[in-house]
């Protein structure tokens, strides 16, 4: 962890996120929807930053090209300098893998699987060993507080609790970016809080870029940096 | 894992996945009981001819003009060294009278020796001198009995021994023929040459240089004598069951193609209603490659399932179908039964493969937004 924070301080200016002139334009019809519409931004290696805004502002959207789930109509994004749009599918699938953890607003964890197995999964898709990935899932489920009930199905869980495991599982294979997607938009105050604890913990602790989605002010207040957006356009940050 | 994560999803669809299974029994049960009875059915049919393999039937060649064989012909084949045994063999139909009862029946001339080397003696003994043997259904017919006095061609013979009943044979079938001895025979019918000779080799690879000595020694100048392989029907046999088995396993491959149809449609099913899934796995690492890896593990899961336990219900089946129509089942525990049960097991494995495939290949094809977006 100590390492890590060294590292953190030499690269204070390495940028892990740029978006060069981004356009998302779906069509619908005759009409042209630009989710994106001309999005420029970057984020530095260890920062929190919050993006608000309208309701289909275009906010997910952001955040799914970040996360290279999805491509832009027109644009570019790099993640670690890397050009995305020169990567096949199976390369985007291993960045995803092994420099991004997804936090969703849903949970999104697999039903048949138990909580430890839900936080095993990146790292089964990874090759790690049975030994290794279990002790590094129950490790994570310890760190956000769920080590006792990593025998459960998701179902057996409450909200804020698959939150948790969902944040865990997106520690995964320690990724150096977490997004996430409105994480505690289905969260009552006190589980959203907790969450948001653990999320900030480990941006100022173990140095993890963090970009979080949310409607909240009150998790925007967490973060260091507030880009806001409006119908596709980045009006603030 | 993966396999883990399989066999997971085919718990949570359950009453899907056991709908499948089944498909999957019935169709491996159809075709490896059928394939377990059509051995059955050929190896009961060809264990008449098992140990005549070895045999050659020489006759005389009816389209060069020749209704018997010369007897320079059979002292030629006398001479071939590796014969195990040579019996030559004359025939005639004729008219008997037992009591007041006559009938035409196939007459053999050949030697006591011969009979006891071809036949089972059911009563009495072969002796033949001045008496005859008689098959068991013209016993049968003409009420005979070990003793009985028959006329043949006017001369009385007396019976000294009734033949074993033989069912289906390709060299002589004695079950409705009455045989004297070549003597007693040629005072009768006065015959020059032999209507048939049976040559036993010593060793089946002998074949086709005896055909050769044949060719060369009796047939040189003029086809006189044919030479028919008992190898050569009993390959045919096997053949033309081999082509119906094929036919009837071909048939029951329908219920396999029904439950590959059905895997197909259960995974499809699967594929959609884990879409969203499919999304979350891409997300988080997952390669198409895995993808379609999980989904095909689920697909080879249903059909090793199903394929195990219809090639073990199959056994049963084989008997049942045995049994009900060869009256035996003692065909069932044999390699080839062991063949059709691997064989019907390992076409279901792959059918459920196969089926699994498009399945699977669509959600390894699914854009990872897109499925993530699903609802
Ligand atoms: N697949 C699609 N086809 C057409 N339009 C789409 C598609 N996906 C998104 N959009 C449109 O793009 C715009 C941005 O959507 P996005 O989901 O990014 O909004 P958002 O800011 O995340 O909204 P919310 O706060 O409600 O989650 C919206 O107008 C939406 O209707
Ligand atoms: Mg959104």
């Amino acid at each position: 962890m100590k390492k890590a924070r060294e590292k953190m301080k030499t690269d204070t200016n390495q940028e892990v996120v740029r978006l060069e002139d981004v356009y998302k334009i779906y069509i619908t019809g005759n009409e042209e929807v630009h989710a994106l519409d001309g999005v420029s931004m970057t984020v530095q290696k260890g920062e929190f930053v919050a993006i608000m805004g309208p309701s289909g502002s275009g906010k997910s959207t952001l955040l799914n090209m970040i996360g290279c789930l999805d491509k832009p109509t027109k644009g570019r994004v790099f993640i670690n300098g890397v050009d995305t749009s020169t990567l096949t599918d199976n390369e985007l699938t291993r960045l995803r893998r092994e420099a991004i953890g997804f936090v969703f607003q849903h949970y999104n964890l697999i039903p048949t699987l138990t909580a430890l197995e839900n936080v095993e999964l990146p790292m089964i898709f990874r090759g790690l060993n049975d030994d290794e990935r279990k002790r590094r899932a129950m490790e994570l489920l310890r760190i956000v507080g769920l080590e006792r009930e990593m025998n459960r199905k998701p179902n057996e869980l409450s909200g804020g609790q698959q939150q948790r495991v969902g944040i865990a599982r997106a520690l995964a294979n320690d990724p150096e970016i977490l997004l996430c997607d409105e994480p505690t938009g289905n969260l009552d105050t006190k589980s959203g809080e907790i969450v948001m604890e653990i999320l900030s913990k480990l941006n100022r602790e173990r140095g993890v870029t963090l970009i979080v989605v949310t409607h909240d002010p009150a998790v925007s207040g967490f973060a260091r940096r507030t880009v806001r957006i409006r119908d596709g356009r980045i009006i603030e940050g | 894992m993966y396999l883990e994560l399989a066999k997971r999803n085919l718990i949570r669809t359950k009453m899907r996945s056991i709908l499948a299974i089944i498909g999957i029994v019935i169709g491996v049960m159809a075709i490896s009981s059928i394939g377990i009875f059509g051995e059955g059915l050929k190896n009961t049919v060809l264990e008449n001819f098992r140990d005549v393999a070895n045999e050659v039937i020489i006759t005389p060649s009816y389209s060069g003009g020749y209704t018997t064989i010369e007897k320079t012909s059979l002292s030629k084949l006398e001479k071939v060294p590796y014969l195990e045994s040579i019996i030559p063999v004359k025939s005639e139909s004729a008219l008997i009278q037992y009591k007041d009862r006559k009938t035409y029946v196939r007459i053999y001339g050949m030697e006591r020796r011969s009979v006891e080397e071809l036949f089972e003696i059911e009563r009495g003994s072969s002796k033949l001198s001045g008496t005859c043997v008689v098959g068991s259904t013209l016993a049968e017919r003409l009420n005979l009995r070990v003793g009985s006095k028959i006329t043949i061609e006017g001369e009385l013979f007396r019976v000294s021994a009734i033949l074993k009943e033989e069912g289906a044979r390709f060299d002589i079938n004695p079950d409705n023929t009455l045989i004297l001895s070549e003597k007693d025979y040629d005072d009768l019918f006065k015959t020059e040459g032999y209507s048939m000779i049976l040559v036993k080799l010593e060793n089946l690879d002998d074949i086709e240089q005896f055909k050769e000595t044949v060719e060369k020694s009796i047939n040189s100048r003029e086809t006189k004598v044919r030479v028919f392989e008992m190898k050569t029907i009993i390959e045919r046999i096997t053949e033309a069951f081999n082509q119906i088995n094929l036919f009837l396993i071909a048939i029951a491959g329908v219920s396999l193609l029904v439950a590959g149809v059905s895997i197909l449609n259960i995974m499809l099913m699967s594929t959609m209603e884990r879409t969203k899934e499919i999304g979350v796995m891409r997300a988080v690492g997952a390669s198409r490659q895995t993808i379609m890896r999980i989904f095909l593990y689920e697909a080879l899961l249903l059909g090793l399932i199903g394929s195990i336990m219809g090639g073990i219900l199959s056994l049963l089946g084989g008997y049942f179908i045995m049994i009900a129509i060869l009256q035996s089942a003692k065909y069932l525990f044999t390699i080839s039964s062991l063949i059709s049960i691997l064989q019907g097991v390992s076409f279901g494995v792959v059918t459920a493969v196969i089926s699994g495939f498009y399945p699977a290949f669509k959600a390894s094809k699914l854009e990872p937004i897109d499925a993530l977006r699903y609802e």
